[in-house]
């Protein structure tokens, strides 16, 4: 093994951290105190697993605790990486890595080792390592064991998300694989809410599959950090083989070529119902929208959140206000119900409506040499989103009456219209500055990750965690405020809404101009 | 002959750096036009500048005896435009992109659909199973540049048409742009390769960094075994005349 090369690609890919913010003095700052924040987060988790540690030896069920909380950390750090990305972007490809005087071995060996030494990792490490801690010091187990346990598991746990996230790439590549992840997603998260009311009233139904859990690699860590005998051993042993088994099939799959998807005919199509659907909002804008159109209907991860935005926002709002000490009662549901209604209004587009140009790379240069206005493409991207937004407000009215759970109000229908169109316009119009101000180049081929912005961040999530939350707390203190009487409140609220949107429309248009050399360069990535 | 390009004392700065600096260009009518100059000098920037990219810093354009700006959507109609970055949208085919471009040129769908169809089998783009992204660089230059001519433009801006382009590529699109000229249309070309704009232009202009125009003159008695005078001296060709203008050298390493 090379190691000095592989030295050189660590520090590399450190330098290459480091380069995403040394443009400017301000972002320098914000890496250094993002590194603070690591540290702080790593003490804090740690501290964390103590804790658990400590409750796990009190409650004299050490191996059984732990192995609950290991398993938590496991997941949580294979989902993390899955969806989010999170250490994966650390992986150098094959092809760059072919550029260095390596042999096959020593490439793969090398690509995984600085994948696995990425910051993400050590927050994982570092709860494990304050479980371990936690165990010791209240008397449970041996400490050298337990180390090497929690060595063991964060490669089998690399291993095991490494396994995972090429399983979904070869997926969503197929067509429809995209949804069936997704679904696939969302009923594993869904599953233990539906579960849990008949598993409270037979608890011991769940005792037979729990059996399993003693062959997983987290119990296999849980072992060998609670005990000294030789059922540590073989705990260690457990984990091993697991990331031999894991680490072959890791092999397997990097060995099998992933294969593309091709069209079928090589005929030429020149069906234009992207077109037609785009001259929904004026035959001058047909042919921009059926290209929106086009370009985001090969788009994976559009393919993936746009037809279960629906369900998504169904189970947020189902599964995350049965939290204990949330208010219940018609009017709180009903509240309920509006904030997911505005959430419909933009969660179909709201990862590209926040950052309109990040998929389109190279792109954004073709839109500024047609014979139009630079801004075109600005505003035409914006009437796509409304038009895919309208498409699932409509779905979700539909689809309300036969849900709702309470009384059914015909007056009910316009006040849930107003609450998405207000929801879509205001989104619509934060997302034309978000996308001016803090564009940020995305991978269009990837289908996972988190291409956004810091500010597209915060618009999306907090847009989205407010209207959860937000509108049950309202009808808490203001229960008279939700019913259905007021319905041509939130119509008015749509049409303000509207009239941000059309004005923030045209001033940004106006900005774009000014700033589209800048935003050239950043979807070109020149800076 | 009047000029298709006019550009007067023509400054693009990024900060405090200068790009391009009081570049003035005067561009026949019909004339096969090179614009020279080493990497970096900045002649994607003044392209940049003629095709509505990029906002020049001071200075003014003329394109077809119009006053062009960015928003000169007219103009641009009657202009074509290969980019050094070629500007696809990668997911699409060959077909649904080039008829993109000509449906917002202009063009009626029967026209779209034939230019199309007669573009992607005389550029050899037929393997219609493969998108953009899928596509060799050299396919996606050819797709670039069809992008450009689909419209029949009146003046054509090419940025490095070239480079990647496999021989028989190069000699059909040769022949497509003295067609062009012979026509009365202007192309634009900035190229490296100078053999090829030796051979192909009728005038050329050479600038060095930072976009400062050198020299500018009529290069056709090159290909009459003529010579040019610049400084007392004679070049028969166009390469010795751009190292001799540009101050570049061959340096000599002696461990390689």
């Amino acid at each position: 093994m090379n190691l000095e090369l592989l030295g050189n690609l660590l520090r590399l890919r450190y330098r290459l951290i480091w380069a995403k913010t040394r443009s400017r003095s301000g972002k320098i700052a914000l890496f250094m105190s993002g590194y603070l924040l690591l540290i702080v987060t790593i003490a804090l988790l740690a501290a964390g697993g103590l804790g658990a540690g400590a409750i796990a030896v009190r409650a004299g069920k050490a191996t059984e605790i732990a192995a609950v909380a290991l398993f938590g950390v496991y997941l949580c750090a294979t989902i993390g990486t899955v969806i989010l990305g999170f250490g994966m972007n650390a992986i150098f490809a094959e092809s760059e890595m072919r550029r260095y005087p390596l042999r096959a071995r020593e490439r793969e060996l090398a690509r995984h080792i600085v994948a696995m030494l990425d910051p993400y990792w050590y927050l994982v490490v570092g709860l494990d390592l304050g479980l371990l801690v936690g165990l010791y010091l209240y008397g449970a187990g041996f400490f050298l064991l337990g180390a090497i346990a929690v060595l063991l598991l964060y490669v089998c746990n690399y291993v095991t998300a490494r396994v995972v996230s090429t399983i979904v790439e070869r997926m969503v590549a197929r067509r429809g694989g995209s949804t069936l992840l997704m679904m696939a997603i969302m009923a594993l998260s869904l599953g233990p809410s539906f579960l849990m009311p008949y598993l409270q009233q037979h608890p011991h139904a769940v005792h037979p599959y729990l059996v399993w859990g003693k062959w997983t690699p987290p119990y296999g860590a849980a072992l060998a950090m609670t005990r000294a005998d030789l059922s540590a051993v073989w705990g260690l042993g457990l984990i091993v083989l697991w990331t031999a088994l894991l680490g072959a099939a890791m092999v397997a799959l990097e060995r099998r070529p992933a294969r593309a998807r091709v069209a079928t005919s090589g005929k030429l199509q020149w069906a234009s119902r992207y077109e037609r659907v785009g001259a929904f909002l004026g035959p001058q804008n047909a042919i921009l929208i059926g290209q929106w159109l086009r370009f985001f209907s090969r788009n994976n991860r559009f393919r993936m959140m746009y037809p279960l935005s629906l369900p998504l926002v169904g189970f947020m709002i189902y599964a995350f206000t049965r939290q204990p000490g949330m208010a219940h009662g018609a009017k709180v549901e009903f509240a309920s119900a509006m904030g997911a209604f505005t959430i419909i209004g933009f969660i179909g587009t709201g990862q590209f409506a926040v950052n309109q140009f990040g998929y389109v790379g190279n792109g954004l240069r073709r839109y500024l040499l047609l014979p139009a206005d630079p801004a075109v493409a600005l505003r035409s991207s914006s009437y796509t989103f409304a038009l895919l937004d309208a498409v699932l407000i409509a779905v979700g009215l539909l689809v309300w009456p036969f849900v709702s759970r309470g009384p059914f109000d015909p007056l009910m229908m316009p006040l849930l219209a107003g609450c998405s169109l207000t929801g879509m316009f205001l989104y619509l119009a934060a997302g034309l500055w978000v996308s001016l101000l803090a564009a940020r180049r995305g991978n269009y081929y990837s289908s996972f990750g988190n291409d956004l912005s810091f500010a597209g961040n915060v618009v999306l999530i907090v847009s989205m965690l407010s209207l959860v939350f937000l509108p049950r707390v309202a009808a808490n203190r203001w229960p008279d405020v939700f019913w259905s009487g007021y319905w041509w409140v939130t119509l008015a609220a749509a049409a303000a809404a509207a009239g941000i949107y059309w004005m923030s429309l045209d001033r940004a248009s106006a900005w774009f101009r000014v700033r589209r050399e800048r935003l050239l360069a950043t979807m070109e990535g020149r800076s | 002959m009047s000029a298709a390009i006019l550009m007067r004392n023509l400054v693009k700065k990024y900060g405090q750096v200068v790009a391009v600096e009081d570049l003035s260009l005067d561009v026949p009518k019909g004339s096969m036009f090179g614009f020279l100059g080493p990497n970096g000098s900045g002649k994607s920037t003044t392209i940049g500048c003629l095709t509505g990219l990029l906002d020049p810093s001071a200075g003014e354009m003329e394109i077809l005896g119009e006053r062009f700006t960015a928003e000169s959507a007219d103009l641009k109609r009657r202009m074509g435009v290969m980019p050094e970055t070629l500007g696809l949208f990668e997911p699409l085919y060959a077909h649904e992109f080039l008829a993109f471009v000509a449906r917002m040129f202009g063009l009626d769908e029967t026209t779209t659909r034939t230019r199309v169809t007669e573009l992607l089998a005389a550029l050899e783009l037929t393997d219609t199973r493969k998108t953009l992204a899928e596509f060799s660089t050299g396919m996606r230059k050819r797709v670039a540049f069809a992008a450009a001519v689909i419209h029949s433009p009146e003046v054509l801006f090419l940025d490095e048409p070239f480079e990647s382009i496999d021989p028989a590529g190069v000699a059909l699109m040769k022949q497509w742009l003295r067609r062009f000229t012979e026509q009365g249309r202007t192309v634009f070309i900035t190229s490296h390769v100078l053999d090829t704009v030796e051979r192909l232009c009728t005038a050329v202009a050479i600038i060095t960094k930072p976009g400062k125009l050198v020299w500018q003159g009529d290069i056709t008695v090159l290909a009459n075994d003529g010579s040019i005078s610049y400084e007392g001296q004679e070049f028969r060709a166009l390469e010795p005349l751009f190292l001799h203008l540009t101050g570049q050298h061959y340096a000599d390493l002696n461990w390689l």
